[in-house]
């Protein structure tokens, strides 16, 4: 691999890697506004200048300038080597690179910054990005200065609405053209753009337009300053109070990484923020996936209910005891919930098959919705390529909706409340189910236990290429939810079964490796032959 | 008169007695500073006195590694808690330690009369409470009176009378009162005459002198074993006092001298205490002398101080200060240091590690008197029930520090 100098340590670099992106796999961070790993590089915020020597035999670029001699009071005329910026210059054998080294660059760095503080509005106490913005974190690191200017700021557009989601402040902004060039280069739309020059300079939207579409969320996210903001989070929390899990997106079956930023005092989640993972997400979210982080609180099941009627967890098990006692094993039926995790399923898997005996295994969830080229897929699962692996066997739930009219179950254990075709059959048969949020399911079943959402336990999800992933929990349990997979090994208690799993920890182990994942030939049927 | 003179066997006098057990403390009125003894007595002869510290136990060391560096300073005030100015002195010059920064001359005089005033303080009370504990109600009355004195003007410089919490990193909360100097000046000469009456008064006490002289007696080589630091160690005759064996601030350039004593009993330790209040008088007297009335209290550096809040409300730049420092903290640079400083008990060592962030990783406190406390069991085996109230008063034991 070739290798190039910055600061004097050798660095190694794939060709094509402009300086700061060669840095920035080696982990060491250049100072930058403008850049983003994921766009293209314009070099317009000038705050990633880096000195390059020339080479040998070479004159070095030098500017005549004039600096101030502080013991004269006067100007005086003075050379300095020309800087260049590190998102623009590509990374070439032997290149020898100076960027915390060289006086030149962190005297450039300073000055950028506090020229891009000169017309900011004193705005952090009311600003969301306050405690993530990188104007604060880099006026610590690189300016340290106080304000030399006295007059009167520029003064811009405050609270403009770019559309149904993003709230645009143009005194805050500090023209990096992120958000432009994620709509060009991403989302593949020209939507966004910027007007006037120098002072005046503002990002605008398309006239006749308005911000929208699937991933309006991802200019906010790329903003680097408080300038967008999301409607969602505006004025809802401060970020220093919040906590962060490394979460998965339960919207569809892509699986994007996120980060889950709830805030501990209250239980409560108020943003998903992407997480970056190459082989997924890149790093970006759609907008569906960034505010589903709401259903951790929306719609859940956080009681336990019979008939309807909410019950103790102890009081639903003993219901399930009297509705499951003497039912031959074959009008006993299972189903799979495809936004449930890895582990629950697993878990209904050895309750069903196992314990119960039972033969007929089916699988529910979201029906298909919107897709795209991007990010969105059409499954809205984010589990199903899980259960193929675990129960390949299993049928849609329609075919079990024909097996109850037909008489042929007539009690069903079910995991998760949601189902693709309208489930009102169902009643008719003892269901149990066990879900973390309400849906039809929930609606026909006798019996429900409620169950924690992936933001409250930790659960493998396979996303539609295939990939495990892990999901870690941030909430407290709400309400009287405990883990799927507990609830079923009691459900395995009530009905005089005892389970053979009690942790987390064991079911892993069940199904480390995609041997043992996949369904033992055994235990579920292939489906019966038309 | 004659002493009686009856030949008798030592031992008849003696009452037979089974070895009793007694519980002197928590609660005990004389066990100031939260402490218990369980003894073994012989008679009214203590045969094992067992020290048990830790009632005042607050988990001091944890809690600093919740909040910035910043808010640890209400946390020192509360370790000596009679002289909480010298605490916030030395962790204050610990940060700053770490950070490399030297605070402005004016600032270095401002915390040498502050800390020698809480030293004053520190002294009255302790001399006091001991002389009160021997019956002798009036000098300790005078005593508080004087401290009385030291504490109007601690309380015109910071607001409050007993914890301030006034020592920042890099500075001071505020800069010396316009009327500071002429306070002390006014001040130092009547608390001093007052040590003096209260001084007349018990050390021609034939009865307090009995009391003291000759009990808890420790030699400077065990007491220097032991990690005995202060005056407690001085009173052996071993002259280390920080101030002068490694000087900080500007004691190097204040002339004063360390007393010590001789025998390095309860008498001895009574006796430096009232010779380090007249050393920290000649202190206090050189350093407001060379205190600037003009110029900065704190240094410049962003990093760690606060701006002006008239910045902060006006330009970003101080709102971004003032925001990165309260609510992330000053970044102390990661690594991790050692630094001492005389209290009042002592040698008041904090050692520090920094992982980077605006949270101390650990704050680790040597209190003065936990190593002093450690001997007092030495002090006490072989003498009678009533030489505790002394011997354990002139230790001054400070729960607040010494349990952590």
């Amino acid at each position: 691999m070739p290798t190039f100098k910055l600061d004097g340590k050798t660095l190694p670099f794939e060709p094509g890697d402009s300086i700061i992106k060669a840095a920035d796999r080696q982990g060491i961070t250049i100072p930058h506004y403008c850049w983003h790993p994921g766009l293209s590089s314009p070099a317009n915020c000038r705050m990633c200048l880096v000195e390059i020597l020339p080479k040998a035999g070479q004159r070095p670029v030098m500017l005549d300038i004039l600096a101030l001699d502080a013991s004269t009071g006067e100007y005086r005329p003075v050379q300095k080597p020309k800087l260049q910026p590190s998102c623009y210059t590509p990374a070439t054998e032997g290149l020898e690179v100076l960027s915390d080294s060289s006086s030149h660059v962190v005297q450039a760095r300073h000055d950028v910054q506090e020229r891009l503080l000169l017309n900011h509005p004193v705005d952090c106490p009311i600003c969301d990005q306050a405690g993530e913005c990188t104007l604060q974190d880099y006026w610590l690191e690189y300016q340290k200065t106080h304000k030399r200017m006295h007059d009167e700021p520029v003064h811009k557009s405050k609270g403009v609405e770019f559309g149904p989601t993003i709230v645009y402040d143009g005194e805050r902004c500090v023209m990096c053209t992120r958000c432009i060039r994620f709509m060009d280069e991403v989302a593949k739309d020209h939507v966004l753009d910027m007007r006037e020059r120098g002072n005046l300079n503002e990002i605008t939207v398309s006239p006749g337009r308005q911000l929208d579409g699937h991933y309006t969320f991802m200019t906010e996210h790329v903003c680097p300053v408080g300038a967008l903001t999301t409607k969602d989070f505006r004025f809802k929390a401060r970020v220093w109070f919040l906590r962060t899990a490394e979460s998965v997106c339960q919207g569809c079956a892509t699986g994007c990484n996120a980060h889950l930023d709830y805030d501990p005092r209250n239980n409560t989640a108020y943003r998903y923020r992407p997480r970056d993972n190459e082989k997924v997400n890149k790093y970006w979210m759609c907008d569906e996936g960034m505010l589903s982080y709401r259903e951790a609180h929306d719609g859940r099941v956080t009681r336990a209910a019979v008939r309807g009627k909410p019950v103790t967890v102890g009081a639903a098990l003993d219901e399930v005891r009297s509705l499951f006692a003497n039912v031959p094993a074959e009008s006993v039926a299972i189903v799979f919930g495809a936004g449930h995790s890895l582990e629950d399923n697993w878990a209904l898997r050895e309750l069903g098959m196992v314990l119960l005996g039972s033969k007929q295994a089916y699988w529910s969830g979201h029906p298909d919705g919107y897709e795209d080229a991007i990010l969105i897929h059409r499954d809205k699962n984010s589990n199903t390529r899980g259960l193929q692996l675990l129960a390949p066997g299993a049928r849609p739930l329609s075919a079990l909706i024909d097996d109850v009219g037909a008489g042929r179950v007539t009690h069903v254990i079910a995991l998760g409340g949601a189902a693709q075709v309208p489930a009102d059959v169902l009643s008719r048969a003892k269901l149990v189910t066990v879900a973390a949020h309400a849906g039809p399911l929930t609606v026909s079943a006798a019996v429900v236990l409620p169950a924690t959402s992936w933001a409250e336990h930790s659960g493998t999800y396979v996303n539609f290429k295939g990939l495990r992933q892990v999901s870690e929990p941030g909430l407290e349990p709400l309400g009287d939810s405990r883990a799927a997979f507990r609830v079923l090994a009691d459900v395995a208690g009530a009905l005089g079964y005892e389970a053979s799993w009690k942790k987390l920890k064991q079911i892993r182990a069940q199904l480390a490796g995609n041997a043992a994942a996949d369904a033992p030939a055994s235990a579920v049927p292939a489906a019966p032959a038309e | 008169m004659e002493p009686l003179d009856i030949e008798l066997e030592e031992g008849e006098l003696e009452l037979p007695a089974e070895p009793m057990h007694l519980n002197m403390g928590p609660s005990h009125p004389a066990m100031h500073g939260t402490v218990r003894m369980v003894l073994e007595l012989s008679g009214e002869t203590i045969a094992r006195a067992d020290v048990q510290i830790g009632y005042l136990h607050r988990g001091f060391e944890k809690m600093c590694e919740r909040g910035t560096w910043a808010q640890v300073f209400p946390y020192v005030d509360r370790l000596n808690y009679v002289s909480p100015m010298l605490n916030n002195v030395g962790f204050a010059l610990a940060v700053e330690k770490m950070c490399g920064i030297a605070v402005p001359e004016r600032c270095q005089w401002y915390r040498m009369a502050l800390g020698e005033l809480a030293r004053i303080s520190d002294h009255l009370t302790c001399d006091g409470a001991m002389a009160m504990e021997l019956g002798a109600f009036t000098p300790f009355l005078w005593f508080i009176k004087a401290r009385e004195m030291i504490w109007d003007i601690l309380e015109e410089e910071t607001g409050a009378r007993l914890t301030h919490s006034f020592g920042r990193i890099g500075g001071m909360a505020h800069p010396p009162t316009a009327g500071f100097k002429a306070l002390c000046r006014a001040a130092l000469p009547k608390v001093l005459q007052t040590v003096e009456e209260g001084e007349r008064m018990l050390l021609k006490n034939r009865i307090f002198l009995d009391r003291l002289e000759g009990v808890g007696s420790i030699s400077g080589p065990e007491a220097v074993a032991m990690g005995w630091t202060g005056p407690c160690l001085r009173a052996t005759g071993v002259s280390y006092d920080i101030r002068k064996a490694h000087p900080y601030l500007r004691y190097d350039e204040v002339d004063f001298e360390v007393p010590v004593g001789t025998r390095g009993d309860t008498l001895d330790r009574f006796l430096v205490r009232l010779g380090e209040i007249r050393q920290s008088k000649r202190i206090i007297e050189q350093a407001v002398d060379r205190m600037a009335d003009e110029g900065p209290v704190n240094c410049d550096d962003p990093r760690v101080v606060l701006p002006d809040k008239g910045e902060v409300y006006t330009t970003i730049e101080g709102t971004i200060q003032h925001f990165k420092l309260v609510m992330e903290g000053a970044k102390v640079p990661r690594g991790e240091c050692y630094s001492y400083t005389e209290a009042g008990n002592g040698e008041l060592g904090f050692y520090l590690v920094s992982d980077g962030s605006g949270t101390p990783y650990r704050v680790r406190i040597r209190p003065p008197c936990f190593q002093v406390v450690g001997g007092l069991q030495k002090l006490l085996e072989g003498r009678l029930l009533s030489d505790i109230v002394p011997t354990f008063g002139s230790l001054n034991m400070i729960g607040g520090e010494c349990d952590h």
